[in-house]
């Protein structure tokens, strides 16, 4: 009764998303991923000659480069999809020319947000599940697997993605722009948020900044609780910090949102 | 009841007014609009294009917040209280817009049912008796986008009636729709107020609508309502001079000349013209003229077919009351 607008969004999109992109989509987005995962191998094996600098082995916590990329790349893809689901949807709304009636309606924002992203977070989860499946034989392992750390992680890290979400929606809404907005953050997302490689690389300004943005920690966790083998009281400090980043993001999005909306909707129906 | 009271909304546009400057401009779409709702009344809102009608139209169905004055709709602010006065109004459009091209008639309105939260089993009944009403039953499996216009139209009025509103606001309705649907339509929105005591604003250009189905009318013109009253009262509002019609059996060339002596010592500008065709006289006039043309007929023994007053139209009316203005 109470999720009744979260799970008619999610309905809603997962018969959408079946109509309008059957196969293709999901075949698309697993091989965009799975490129990725090959090219860290031949990156890994050809260029690095299968060493990596002692220092990798002390910031990242393991000497796995291929499993550490692809790990970091699943979670990329996740993020990116969430991101773009959530995000993009009420400007999705405007250009289907559905916003109208949707605002017309007495609905409740978390719950139609959230269902965009737990719809978008089901069909992304089949797509990582095949990418980790099809890049078993290129040498993933989860060396030290902790079951319950790596689901609070991810749980964790799902909650983050759609705090970061909420405020590039606000954005999107505002600047009625997807393509730019979206492309920059992700690209900046993927460089200093330790996708490809630890953050202790990167200069310390940017070092500082990429500590402020939860899809860090988030990373963190899961390569911790997938190749570090730490449990969940080893990793408490790091739950905390991306809960509480997670509450800063989601307070300052609604607010954003809120805010935004009423501006946006003049501009738009006006 | 719905009352709109001294509405009025006002933009602010910004434009480059320099390299680094910005010039701010405001612009008052809607001034002073008062207006009132009654359940089971159609009300039409006209005016030419940029007269403020969406813009008003969006206010009251909380779309847009107003920057002056107060709605009230059944004893709730339309702004403090949006929410719970959503639930009582919905507003139906024209053209193809507000539904889930890739969603079923009954999903579309499912969902939209789930948004305003009603109950799961009174939905589904909902959603039955509209299909039926809009005739999209047997269609209600097939995505929309293999609907045509006219279906796509019908869904729209069922998705407007998805929460039982009593206030719906129609905002040109019949855009691009072929005569026999437009009609069909028509129907249906005189079917919602006398039936089911629906209250209902209307704006469109096509004034046979507005004859055919309001009750009372507001024109608008650059941003505030001009004048009001009912189709036939807009009407005659409208007209400056009155049109007095004669068809005659046959041509009667006396009558001619006694015809315009006469009209002409009453009113020296008044225009008379013939249609040989017809066998038509048309007098236009500032004055009445049906007594000294009674007159003349009488004196002339003249044959005619008809003799009446041209009704005044709506269209002219509004034509000329807009572009006289406030």
């Amino acid at each position: 009764m109470y999720c009744r607008t979260l799970y008619a969004t999610f309905r809603r999109n997962f018969i959408i998303q079946l109509r309008a992109y059957p196969k293709d989509f999901f075949i698309g987005n697993v091989l965009t991923a799975i490129y990725i995962a090959i090219s860290a191998f031949f990156m890994y094996h050809l260029l690095f000659n299968g060493q990596m600098k002692d220092s990798f082995a002390a910031y990242a916590g393991t000497t796995d480069y291929v499993s550490y990329v692809i790990i970091g790349n699943c979670m990329h893809l996740l993020m990116v999809r969430t991101l773009l689901n959530v995000s993009r949807s009420l400007i999705t709304e405007l250009r289907e020319g559905t916003l109208e009636s949707l605002m017309l309606a007495p609905f409740q924002r978390v719950q139609y947000f959230l269902g965009n992203m737990l719809q978008q977070t089901v069909t992304t989860s089949g797509e990582v599940a095949v990418m980790l499946l099809v890049c078993l034989p290129f040498g993933v392992r989860f060396s030290g697997f902790n079951g319950p750390a790596a689901l609070i992680g991810l749980i964790l890290s799902l909650i983050s993605y759609f705090s970061i979400s909420l405020i590039l929606a606000a954005l999107m809404l505002y600047t009625r722009d997807t393509y730019i907005s979206q492309n920059t953050l992700f690209a900046v997302l993927f460089l200093i948020c330790g996708v490809a490689f630890p953050v202790q690389y990167l200069p310390q300004p940017l070092q500082c900044l990429a500590r402020g943005i939860p899809v860090t920690v988030s990373l963190e966790i899961i390569r911790n609780s997938t190749l570090g083998g730490m449990g969940l009281a080893a990793q408490t400090g790091s739950y905390v910090r991306i809960a509480v980043m997670s509450a800063v993001y989601c307070a300052a999005g609604f607010a954003l949102i809120k805010r935004v909306e009423s501006a946006a909707l003049e501009k738009i129906f006006g | 009841m719905l009352i709109a009271e001294n509405l009025g909304k006002t933009y602010e546009t910004k434009d480059w007014s320099g390299f680094l400057r910005r010039k701010c401009t405001q612009v008052e779409a809607v001034k002073d609009v008062s207006l009132e709702m009654q359940k089971g009344q159609i009300i039409g809102l006209l005016g030419i294009n940029g007269a403020g009608k969406t813009t008003t139209i969006k206010m009251l169905s909380t779309l847009l917040q107003p920057t002056k004055g107060r709605i009230d709709v059944d004893g709730l602010d339309g702004v403090k209280d949006a929410m719970k006065v959503k639930k009582r109004i919905n507003m139906i459009t024209g053209g193809e817009r507000m539904i889930y091209w890739r969603l079923t008639a009954r999903e579309n309105l499912w969902y939209y049912g789930q948004l305003y939260g009603i109950e799961n089993r009174l939905l589904e009944a909902r959603i039955q008796k509209l299909l039926s009403m809009v005739g999209l039953s047997d269609k209600q499996d097939i995505p929309v986008e293999r609907f045509s216009k006219g279906m796509k139209q019908r869904l729209q009025i069922a998705r407007g009636l998805i929460n039982n509103p009593g206030y719906i606001f129609m905002d040109e309705p019949t855009l691009g729709l072929d005569a026999a649907i437009a009609r069909e339509l028509r129907e249906y929105v005189k079917d919602l107020a006398r039936n089911d005591g629906k209250a209902i604003l209307l704006t469109t250009h096509y004034i046979q609508e507005v004859e055919e189905l309001c009750e009372y009318v507001y024109v608008m013109d650059k941003g505030a309502v001009i004048v009001q009253g009912t189709p036939k009262e807009l009407a005659l509002m409208g007209i400056e001079n009155k049109v007095l019609c004669l068809e005659l059996n046959e041509n009667h060339e006396l009558l001619h000349a006694s015809l315009t002596d006469a009209c002409m010592s009453i009113e020296k500008d008044c225009l008379i013209l013939w249609d040989d065709k017809n066998k038509t006289y048309t007098i236009t006039s500032r004055q009445d003229m049906s007594g000294i043309v009674t007159r003349v007929l009488l004196e002339q023994q003249a044959p005619f077919r008809n003799f009446y007053h041209q009704e005044p139209s709506l269209e002219d009316a509004i034509i000329k009351l807009s572009r006289r203005g406030a």
